[in-house]
């Protein structure tokens, strides 16, 4: 027997079968954005920290990155050591200092990047150059600075640093060249963040002379050999943090669990709220049907048959809706991760919610299973419906 | 050689807490090529008994069986593979499934058999013609007058060649004139040389078989 009876019964009732389906559709949804948001910020997380190849940082002991504004130094022998490790290819400092710039009669408060562009993760570059080794005066603007002060490449900009706002004193003011505008890996949407040689910054900042750095970024050759770098940072360097990608992640994942937890209670109840949803349904069009069920088995239809008849209509309500779901669901990620993007201090790259083939793949096994098993019992109810008492009429 | 024999059945029910004696000690003997008709006054317990030698209720005592198979004897599986391949039902009210149409309605039990899709076509279209409804056979089962859904549930019931047709009250729910129609398909059907049980209060049907077997009180008369 073909499932053509159990999906044209599906349609006996359009009205209640759009109703199922929408259910199931939203359900699936909430299922597929917990999905997503179990592992995606965290996915996202060190997808943003390997974006450009760097497996390795190195901060002031006990700090993550620009966790605090401590700072390591001296930065240039350290630096050059750690260029001396046979896998390391690339290493560079950072060094975040606050700072402003001239803009009409007013100062605009910028954050400021001090960077070796021979050894730096944090910027892509968009348009213009970037840095030459020797450029004291090329400055690096982000999109959202450049903006704020309406430059472009090749407009000049006067900066200000080591401004006591107490006693309205500026130690340091000079002239920069916008060589480039960049995209800050590690900005928030809202941060106007400007670039220079990490000894122009250290200028700007309280750091004249101290050789000080906020971070170092470093790039083993391959991913496979970043541990073996760690662990010769740390017994080298012990004055100074090194973490690898996998540690930071590992320590932001512990940041986060709550996140996990609540994407698992959220993403039980809607397949708690699919299953009851398509029990109740089947179990509705099952209790219509006895008679036809019975006639069935009178027939000479297998109990097997009958259970098969009324799971296909519970996938297939699944089906629907779970595809619906994946639409919504996506359109739903979409929109939140606008919101929860918008927070201040989260990196402007970072998304909460990350579409993995395994999630996905995850979450549709989950519902079709548990979609098609909630007409069990429903199923069961009919199959083992007496044949000759419910064709008398007597069947409860 | 008798195709159904039944021995001293009896079959109580519970009804509301009370038990009630449907048949008291029935016994049947059908041949094959044998049209008898079960007659016999409202709750005498007609189609209790034809429910019973078509496998579809457990007698309280007493035996049935079918082609020489015990059906006392046969697990769920078996009893259902025995009312697919060698029993023919049609019901007072026609139970066609109303979301398929005649022919797929035809179609089903030969489906349930595993006869292949080209030939239960073909004896589907045969058996509708043989009913008088090749041209309804797209008709899904609720746009067909009540004459047109019996005459469907009756190709339907031959669908897998049946050793027996058991049928309960066939124009009970029928006009005089549509009764009229089901009445020469049946005497068609018995000329042709299948084997009928038919359960009737209707005199014209009972007229027709070849044997009258009257019920009155959950035993037979005479």
């Amino acid at each position: 027997m073909s499932p053509l009876w159990g999906l044209r019964n599906l349609a006996r009732h359009p009205l209640r079968t759009v109703l199922a389906v929408l259910g199931i559709t939203v359900a699936s949804a909430l299922l597929l954005d917990m999905v997503l948001l179990a592992g995606g910020l965290e996915r996202s997380f060190e997808r943003l920290v390997l974006s450009r190849g760097y497996q390795i940082r190195v901060t002031p002991k006990g700090t993550l990155p620009f966790d605090t504004e401590a700072t390591i130094g001296p930065v240039t022998p350290l630096v050059a050591a750690i260029r001396r490790d046979p896998d390391v290819v690339a290493a560079g400092p950072i060094l975040a200092v606050a700072l402003h710039a001239r803009h009409a009669d007013s100062l605009l408060p910028l954050v400021g990047y001090g960077v070796d562009p021979s050894g730096q993760g944090i910027y892509d570059l968009l348009e213009g150059s970037d840095l030459g080794a020797a450029d004291s005066a090329g400055l690096l603007v982000g999109r959202t600075a450049a903006e704020a002060l309406g430059l472009s490449v090749g407009d000049s900009v006067r900066l200000v640093g080591r401004l006591d706002p107490q006693v309205a004193t500026m130690g340091v003011e000079r002239r920069m060249v916008v060589r480039g505008v960049v995209r800050w890996l590690y900005d928030d949407r809202t941060m106007r963040s400007v670039g220079a040689l990490l000894p122009v910054m250290q200028r700007f900042g309280w750091h004249a002379g101290n050789d000080r750095a906020s971070l170092l970024m470093v790039r083993a050759r391959a991913d496979s050999l970043a541990g073996g770098v760690v662990a010769r940072l740390r017994e080298a360097h012990p004055e100074v943090g090194v973490n690898s990608v996998t540690d930071l992640v590992g320590q932001f994942r512990e940041r986060i669990s709550y996140f996990r937890q609540v994407s698992v209670i959220l993403g039980t109840i809607s397949l708690a709220v699919t299953v009851l949803l398509i029990a109740t349904i089947l179990t509705i069009t099952v209790n219509e049907r006895l008679g036809e069920i019975a006639t069935l088995r009178a027939l000479g239809v297998a109990r097997r048959t009958v259970v098969t008849q009324v799971l296909v209509e519970g996938a297939a309500l699944t089906l629907a809706g779970g595809a619906l779901g994946v639409l919504l669901g996506l359109g739903t990620a979409r929109y939140l991760d606008t919101i929860l993007t918008a927070f201040p201090g989260l990196p402007a790259s970072i998304s909460f919610f990350v579409p993995q083939p395994q999630g996905l793949l995850t979450a549709a096994v989950l519902l079709l299973v548990t979609g098609t098993l909630a007409g069990a019992w429903p199923a069961w109810v009919a199959a083992r419906a007496p044949i000759a008492a419910t064709l008398r009429g007597e069947a409860p | 050689m008798s195709v159904l024999v039944a021995r001293d059945l009896t079959r109580t029910y519970t009804l509301h807490g009370q038990p009630v004696e449907a048949l008291r000690g029935v016994s049947l003997d059908v041949a094959r090529g044998e049209y008898v008709a079960i007659t016999g006054p409202s709750g005498c317990g007609k189609s209790t008994l034809l429910q019973l030698v078509g496998g579809i209720d457990v007698p309280t005592s007493g035996t049935v069986s079918m082609l020489g198979t015990r059906l006392d004897q046969l697990d769920d599986h078996e009893l259902t593979r025995l009312r697919l391949h060698r029993i023919g039902f049609v019901f007072q009210r026609f139970h066609l499934l109303p979301v398929l149409t005649a022919l797929e309605n035809v179609e089903l039990p030969m489906a349930e058999a595993g006869v292949p899709r080209r030939e239960r076509l073909e004896r589907a279209h045969e058996l509708l013609r043989y009913v008088g409804l090749e041209r309804r056979e797209r008709h899904r089962a609720t746009q067909l007058s009540g004459g047109e859904m019996q005459r469907v549930a009756i190709a339907r019931a031959l669908a897998n060649r049946p050793a027996i047709i058991l049928a309960d009250e066939p124009t009970g729910e029928l006009d005089a004139a549509t009764g009229q129609e089901i009445l020469a398909l049946f005497r068609q059907l018995h000329a042709d040389g299948t084997t009928l049980v038919v359960v009737t209060h209707d005199d014209r049907l009972a007229a027709e078989a070849g044997r009258v077997v009257r019920l009155l009180d959950g035993r037979v008369l005479g």
